[in-house]
């Protein structure tokens, strides 16, 4: 009973959220100026008729709030217009660009928590070991250095010396590898997948690491080593659930990151994501595209953030009475 | 007939170090437990009192080697118990911890917070009774019954119950596989006051009804008196005084003990009470004081006393022992 009331608490609170964004996107798109103007009018030959049929065409000529509700209305049914530079429906880009984002970061994020488990166990329970400080100081080192960085360095190693991974796009444009779709794809995708590997478990390690080292010494992990329970049990089964609480917590942030960081990692390895469309509509003025893409950023935030809630439910018992 | 548990000189000490660029140097030692002996007959609650940070905990937790032991013999049933874990011969591991539990001092950091109580319960079982589960759900009822709590209770969380309620829950778990000896580490010290009188009636129920063995830690000597068949008294890793609880509470040789039953406080208001004050600080365990580490601050110091370190001697019959050179 509580649970739902929760959820459904979330829901309404993520919907608000939504709608604050949208209203703050708009006045801040509208505030740059008339599009028609800043697009058009210093080209030569524009008389007032143009720019005045111009702005009908595109519905430019109503109020501000007429203008934001139509909006709104058209991106409930997913519809985010048309794009200014690229001529094609926002809401298709999107997909096809955030396919391609989630294709990268996705399983990025899910082999950082599964390497970062296994290593922060190791570090964990050889607290003060040389293991333990070299974890310490790598993961410090990998977290510390900017992606890109990193990036920078795969493509010089792997694809300028050893010639042996691709250093941008996500398909070869001739020649697949081994003619398979698939293969091609898979190979494109070792570099910046590695390179947010990298990152996101240097993060993930730092915080799983030092929650375990809590964790473990809690009273409760020695009243299993005491019941002859076996360490391993121990660890995976009494240590981990707790010390996992703050990861989820980061977890949910780190989707907000991966969103922020991604024209970053798009743009070193030029991968057709939502990152590096972000860069190019903005850079290109594309008022359709800025506004579809930074609505749809919002949608997976708030999403990501229901769900992490929702998580915690599901994971700490004593989160349900709050 | 051989002592149910005997404690033959058991040490813990811990390195200190300092660390340097490339590596740690040890410079010194603490020593937690240092020469510790005692034996518990079965049936007996023998008391461990002492202050804070005087290595009781330790000792017990020396005993069940949840931290290793530096030195010395813990026999169980005759049988030395510290080798079998060096060796990690988990069925004679499993021998032992069977026989021997613990239960924690603090109710609220001892159970896991994101288990039932049921699932709580049932992981000794699991441990000791893999061949039967269809057995562990009637012994979970059985033990909340046994102490004191309702088998609906499986299915609650930790932070759903009371201090005194979580203290029942951590005994019931060190019931789960029928041990012969209970380690109580300070059971009751975090809990209300009216709250303790309900756990150890229940402790000295469940000890005549199972038959227990209790190695009953604390620092509060009424609880001592009212649950110990025996007492042995610590001082800065070293154990200085043990006998039966009567003969050690109305005639203490040793004047640490004297000093500490001075304190507890009296139930009539006015009642006469002579408190001996001791002078300074519980020195640093890393600074032990020469021979008898309590000399700097007892009235009774001789010059022997800190050249010497006394030891565990008859003071009056077999059964009564304390270190001192100069007993009252």
């Amino acid at each position: 009973m509580g649970t739902a009331r929760y959820i459904a608490r979330r829901l309404i609170f993520s919907a608000c959220l939504i709608l604050g964004v949208s209203v703050i996107l708009f006045a801040m798109i509208n505030a740059i100026g008339n599009p028609i103007e800043i697009l058009l009018a210093e080209r030569p030959g524009m008389t007032d008729e143009v720019i005045e049929s111009v702005s009908r065409y595109y519905g430019l000529d109503g109020s501000v709030t007429d203008r934001y509700f139509t909006w709104l209305w058209a991106i409930l049914r997913f519809d985010f217009g048309t794009s200014i530079i690229y001529n094609q429906p926002v809401s298709e880009m999107l997909v096809t660009y955030g396919l391609e984002t989630l294709k990268i970061q996705i399983p990025a994020i899910l082999i950082a928590l599964v390497v970062s488990v296994l290593i922060s166990v190791m570090a964990a329970t050889r607290q003060y070991s040389r293991l333990d400080f070299g974890v310490i100081a790598g993961a410090m080192l990998g977290h510390s250095l900017p992606g890109f960085f990193i990036g920078i360095l795969l493509i010089l190693v792997f694809s300028y010396w050893l010639g042996i991974l691709p250093s941008y796009g996500a398909y070869s444009t001739r020649n697949m590898l081994m003619n398979s779709t698939l293969i091609d794809g898979l190979w494109h995708m070792v570099l910046p997948v590695g390179m947010l590997v990298f990152f996101n478990t240097a993060t993930l390690t730092l915080l799983m690491r030092s929650s375990l080292v809590e964790v473990l010494r809690q009273d409760f992990i020695t009243a299993a080593r005491a019941s002859g329970l076996p360490e391993r049990r121990v660890v995976f089964g009494h240590a981990l659930r707790n010390a996992f609480i703050p990861v989820l917590t980061y977890l949910g942030i780190l989707f907000g990151v991966m969103l922020g960081t991604a024209p970053v990692t798009e743009t070193v390895f030029t991968w057709p994501g939502l990152g590096a469309l972000y860069i190019m509509a903005i850079q290109q003025l594309d008022y359709p595209l800025i506004m579809g893409e930074t609505m749809i950023i919002t949608f997976m935030l708030v999403g990501a953030t229901l769900l992490t809630d929702i998580a915690y439910v599901a994971i700490d018992p004593r989160i349900r009475l709050a | 007939m051989s002592a149910l548990l005997e404690v033959d000189s058991l040490s813990k000490r811990y390195p200190v170090t300092r660390r340097g660029l490339f590596r740690a140097r040890q410079y010194s030692e603490i020593r937690a437990v240092h020469n510790v002996s005692f034996r518990i007959e079965a049936g007996e609650t023998l008391g461990l009192v002492g202050e804070s940070g005087c290595g009781k905990t330790t000792t017990a937790r020396a005993i069940l080697n949840l931290v290793e032991p530096s030195e010395g013999v813990v026999r169980f049933q005759g049988r030395d118990i510290v080798p079998l874990f060096k060796e990690n011969d988990r069925t004679k591991v499993l021998q032992v911890r069977r026989s021997l539990q613990y239960v924690f001092q603090d109710p609220w950091l001892s159970l896991n917070p994101r288990w039932t109580i049921g699932e709580t319960l049932k992981e000794p079982l699991r441990v000791h009774r893999p061949e039967a589960p269809e057995t562990w759900g009637a012994r979970v009822e059985e033990l909340l019954r046994m102490v004191g709590l309702e088998p609906h209770h499986a299915w609650r969380y930790p932070h759903e119950f009371s201090g005194g309620q979580r203290q029942r829950v951590g005994i019931a778990r060190a019931l789960a596989i029928e041990p012969r000896l209970l380690i109580l580490d300070e059971p009751v010290s975090s809990l209300d006051v009216s709250v303790r009188a309900q756990i150890l009636n229940l402790l000295v129920e469940l000890q005549d009804r199972l038959g227990l063995t209790y190695l009953y830690i604390s620092h509060d000597l009424s609880s001592v008196r009212f649950i110990s068949t025996h007492v042995a008294v610590m001082y800065l890793g070293k154990l200085v005084e043990i006998g039966q609880v009567d003969a050690l509470f109305t005639r203490p040789r040793h004047h640490y003990t004297r000093a500490l039953l001075s304190a507890i406080p009296m139930p009539q208001p006015g009642a006469a009470n002579t408190r001996i004050v001791l002078q300074g600080e519980v020195p640093s365990a890393l600074r032990r004081p020469s021979g008898c580490p309590f000399h700097p601050r007892c009235a009774a110091a001789l010059p022997v006393c800190a050249e010497r370190e006394p030891l565990l001697t008859a003071a009056a019959g077999d059964d009564h022992r304390m270190a001192c050179h100069n007993p009252t």
